[in-house]
Formats: structure tokens, sequence, C-alpha cells
């Protein structure tokens, strides 16, 4: 009996001990690593968007409440230059064929257009459903009205890749929500980076 | 001091993991692509090895022996978890390089078997020695593999080109196929040595030498079983 | 369609030992013997199904959301020793002559990293529970065959004139490596 209490003793003790050290360590690099994690997965579709923006644009992102979703939030990325915003992205995803097409989408917020798109991260058949990382599929949405920017089959201006459906409507599908987060909060950004 | 030293130091070339100890196969295999993933796989598994020992070797007389083995698990898994985090906090790029096989250390042989045939019986500064000697000594296998690998599969060396634009790389060298036989390669090269050094001492060899993988009691238990089997099939031949 | 493919994949395409680089230990020291390896085998399939599914409701019930999930590697290693122990029991209380053929494997099993692999692999798929187990069938399948064509190939070594400094782990790797590039011919067969 005394064997058995102090095995039960002795192992809650580590596990206890180990718990307690872990959620400390956790606490400590939880924030370094959401910033590791935006800079390595995000920091080279931002980049990629911004082209000639001065800021950077992690150092200086804002969490706002997401428009339609109590209690839940959005990251958006401003782009500045010379102390003024010229752009902002945000993050959305849309269903793909393979899983969630996570899309960063940039608006430029002097003309409410599309500044362009860049995917960050997603799960399509390499050759097929990737090839919506591609330019030829990206650039369509440049400079685009975001009421235009959905396929040709919704009534809109975007060509979807030929035999990747899926992809492009998960594509197009992210751009639209985007669009829809952006212009509930336009006038909260407009004001937040002065 | 100077057993302390030789903790230290046989874990450099006297049972160098997993060249000589053949332990810990799965990640030698995997992450040795560059010679960087192997330093950095290296580098974890010093940091879990080392505190590990430490650990056990303190707690080794509070632990009672049935639970021996669940506690050794508990302690390394806390300790990788703590590698996972702090690598996604500093290294992004390596733990994302690594893989699954950062979690997986916790069940690498060589954490185990060091702390079952080592930190279980003696004392806390010899069983960092052993740790931190074990674990360097893991590291630098693992970047001298890498390092073969990567020369050949790629022309490059902790991403340096070595042969210039013109090298047309030997991609068997960085897939699958190519990691299995260069570790085969070099073990086949140690073996050699072992026999020569023992032909020139005049010694005879330890007929176990080529047994493998002696930290983990599977392969040993395996043995056992098939030769058992072996000799009831022998048997029942006679009979 | 679909599901067939993943078993293709998972047992040929992407085998678990040559291709994924998980479970080399058993596959290197247990594969002497045919009848060792298919034990071997056997009991990996059974954990590894048993692991898939306790690991993947844990996941989706007690650590997303008690938002532990930095958690997972120390937990999912907990309860596969906790489950490996438990099946041992049970089986040799309920099942005896399931018991004399698995039971010396299963403790091995626990420190086995394909098992531990498979239960973090799916979680990093982002697999559905069907799919899941589904994969953790093939995948340790795709093992119990590695184990079993290397140890056919092993008996053969017994008779056969190895150069000494070959014998034993050497040769065993190499054989290994000669088996991954073969199997890494099934990649025309999805693609």
């Amino acid at each position: 009996m005394m064997e058995i209490i102090r095995m039960v003793v002795v192992l809650s003790a580590i596990t206890g001990l180990s718990g307690f050290v872990l959620s400390g360590l956790k606490v400590w690099t939880n924030p370094i690593i959401e910033e590791q994690v935006l800079m390595n997965v995000q920091g080279p579709a931002l980049k990629q968007l911004f082209v000639d923006s001065t800021n950077d644009p992690i150092a200086d992102r804002k969490t706002l409440p997401k428009p339609g979703s109590e209690g839940e939030t959005i990251i958006v990325f401003p782009a500045m230059k010379d102390g003024k915003l010229q752009a902002v992205a945000m993050e959305a995803s849309g269903k793909g064929y393979g899983g969630d097409v996570n899309v960063l989408v940039g608006f430029n917020v002097d003309k409410d257009n599309l500044l362009g798109i860049s995917v960050t991260t997603h799960k399509e058949t390499p050759g097929l459903g990737s090839r919506i990382q591609d330019p030829a599929f990206t650039k369509q949405f440049k400079g685009k009205d975001p009421a235009k920017a959905t396929l040709k089959k919704d009534g809109g201006d975007i060509d979807a890749i030929s035999g990747a459906t899926f992809s492009s409507i998960g594509s197009a599908d992210a751009v639209k929500q985007a669009a829809g987060w952006y212009t509930a909060l336009k006038d909260t950004i407009k004001t937040t980076w002065q | 001091m100077a057993s302390l030293m030789q903790e230290f130091t046989k874990g450099l070339w006297k049972e160098l993991p997993p060249f000589r100890l053949v332990l810990g196969l799965c990640p030698t295999l995997a992450v040795t692509n560059t010679a960087n993933n192997g330093l950095g796989m290296g580098a974890a598994v010093i940091f879990v090895l080392a505190l590990s020992n430490v650990i056990i070797s303190l707690v080794r007389n509070i632990i009672p022996k049935k639970v021996r083995i669940a506690c050794f698990i508990a302690i390394a898994a806390s300790l990788v978890v703590a590698v996972e985090m702090l690598m996604q906090a500093f290294a992004y790029p390596l733990y994302e390089q690594l893989g699954i096989f950062v979690p997986l250390i916790v069940v690498n042989c060589i954490i185990l078997g060091r702390a079952e045939a080592f930190a279980a019986k003696n004392g806390p500064m010899a069983s960092l020695a052993d740790g931190l000697g074990m674990g360097i000594g893991f590291t630098f296998s693992l970047t001298f593999l890498g390092a073969i690998r990567e020369s050949f599969g790629a022309g490059t060396l902790f991403g340096v080109s070595l042969f210039g634009p013109g090298y047309e790389p030997f991609t068997f060298m960085v897939q699958a196929p190519g990691a299995f036989v260069c570790l085969g390669l070099i073990l086949a090269g140690m073996n050699y040595l072992n026999i020569w050094q023992a032909k020139r001492k005049g010694v005879e060899l330890d007929p176990n030498f080529d047994a493998g993988c002696s930290g983990c009691g599977a392969c040993k238990a395996m043995d056992k079983l098939a030769a058992q089997k072996k000799l009831e099939r022998l048997e029942t031949a006679k009979g | 369609m679909e599901t067939f493919l993943l078993f293709i994949s998972a047992i040929f395409v992407n085998n678990i030992v040559l291709a994924q680089y998980l479970g080399n230990c058993p596959y290197l020291g247990c594969s002497k013997e045919k009848g060792v390896a298919f034990g071997m085998g056997a009991a990996v399939i059974f954990v590894t199904i048993m692991a898939t599914l306790f690991t993947y409701l844990i996941q989706a019930h007690v650590l997303v959301p008690f938002h532990l999930g930095y958690l997972q590697t120390i937990v999912f290693i907990l309860v596969i020793a906790a489950l490996v122990q438990f099946v041992e029991m049970f089986l040799k209380k309920m099942v005896p002559p399931l018991y004399k053929s698995l039971g010396i494997f299963l403790p091995l099993i626990t420190t086995n990293c394909a098992v531990l692999g498979v239960a973090i692999l799916v979680q990093r798929k982002e697999y559905d529970l069907v799919t899941s187990l589904l994969y953790a069938v093939a995948a340790a399948a795709g093992f119990l065959l590695a184990l079993i064509l290397m140890a056919g190939i092993r008996e053969r070594f017994e008779v056969t004139r190895i150069p000494r400094s070959m014998r034993g782990v050497p040769i065993g790797l190499v054989m290994a490596g000669l088996m991954s590039l073969a199997f890494m011919a099934f990649k025309g067969m999805i693609a």
C-alpha cells in the first residue's frame, strides 16, 4: 500500500511540477512565437504586397474586432510611407480543394480598391491548385474594385484557373470575406494609424 | 575530476553515438539532408539529454523502481516541450525544417537509453558530463553526415556553394535511400577501423562488436526470441 | 477513390520506414526472423490504431478547448505509454492466446517512434477522425510490409558471406537504402 501511494505521489509531483514550469515558459515565449510565425508565414507575403512602404508592417500591426462575429479578432497590417497610411492587408481564408486557402488581401486606403493578394498557406494539389500562388492568377486582383473581384461565373472579372476551379473559388471567397471586413472597418482603419 | 573528464570524452569517440553506439537512428537519417539541420537537431538533443540526465540523477533515489520508465518519459517529454517552444521562439525556420522530429526526440532511444544506463546509477555531475559528451558526439555525427549528404546531394555546405554552378547535384544523397546507404557505409567504416585497431594491438575482438543498438533493450529481446525460435525449428527438424 | 489513394500512398509511396524514416530501430533490430517480424508488425498495427484514436479524441476534446496545444508531445507520449500498459494487462487477463503471441512486443512499442509519429502526423495534416484512423492502419501496414521484406532478406544473410566490417547494422542499412530506392519507383503510381 505504501508503495502505491509513493508511486502516485512521485508521478503526480513530477507531472505537476513540469506542467507548472512549462506553463510559465509558455507565457514567456508566446508573444515571441506569435511574432516569429507572423514573420515567417505572413512576412514574405507582406513583402510581396507592400512594395514601396517604409515601415515594418508586422511591428505596426493592430488587432481589431472581427466584423460580424462577436468576440473574435483579426490582425490588420498597415503599409505606410512618410508617416502616412497607404494600404492595409488582412488575412482571410476560403475553402479550397484540399483544405483552407489562406490569402493575405491588401487594400489601397485612398482609392478603396484592391492593392493585390498573396497566398500565405494552402493545401492544394501541387502543380494544379497550387497555381493560385502564381502571379498569372494573383495579378488579376491588382487595382480591382472589390465588388468586381469575383470569378467570372459570379459576374466578376477574375478568370478561374482551368483544372483548379475549387482552389480558385477558395481564393476568391477569401478575397470577398476580406473585402467585407474592410468595408466594415474602413473608418476605424483610417483613424488608427495617424 | 579525471573520471568526469572520462565520462565526458567517451561520448566523443569511444562510445560515439550513433556511429559506435547505434542509438537514435530515425532523426539521424531524417534530418541530415543538410549540415545545418543536423547541427540544429544535435543542439536540441544536447539540451534535452544533458538536462534529463541531471534531473533524473537528482531524483533517482525517490523514484520507485516500478514506475521509473514512466517518470523518465515524463521528464524527457517536459524537456522536449520546452525545446519545442524555445525553438519556435528563437529558431522558427529550423523548427519548420525539422518537422515532427522535434517532438519525436522524446522517443529517441538515446535519451531513455542514457537515463537507464547511466543517470539512474550515477551522481548529477557525472550524469551531466555523460549527457554533454554524448550530446556533443551526437551533434558532431549528425553534422558530419549532413555535411557529406549536403555536399554531394546539393553541392553546398551550410548553404554555401562548393563546386560552382556547373555541378550537377547527386540528388540520391539528399533523398531517403541516400540517407540509409550513407549511414550504412559510415558504420561499416567504423567497424573496419575497430577491426584494424584490434589486429594491430593483437587483441581478440569482442565477438559482439557488431551487435548494434546496445542501448535499447528491444534488439536484445528480439535477438533472444529469434535465436529461441531457430532452436525450436532445429529441434523439430531433428525430431 | 480518395481512400484507396491514401492507402496506396501511405503503404508504398510514403512508406513510414523507407520514406519517412520512422521506426528504424525495430526495423533494423527486430527483423532477423519472419515470425518475429510479423508479431512485431501486428502489435504495431494494433497499438498505432488505438493510439491514434485516443490521442485524436484527447486533442480534439481536451487540448484544443483548453488551449493546451503546446502540451501535445507530453500528453501523447504518456497516453501511449499508459495505453500500452493497459492493453498488455487486458490481453493477459482476457485473451491469453493473443497475449502469448503479441505480449512480449508490447512493452517495446512505447518507444517506437512510428506510433507517436503517426499520432502527431495526423494532427499536423489536420485529418478528420476517420481519415486519421485509415491513415494509421495504412501506415502501420506499411511498417509491417517493410519489416517482413527485410526479415526475408535477413534470413538469407545467414548463409551469405558478408565482409566482416559490413556485418550487422551496416549491411542492414545499405539494404534498407536499396529497398527505399525500389519503393521510390511507386511514386509514379500517384502523380
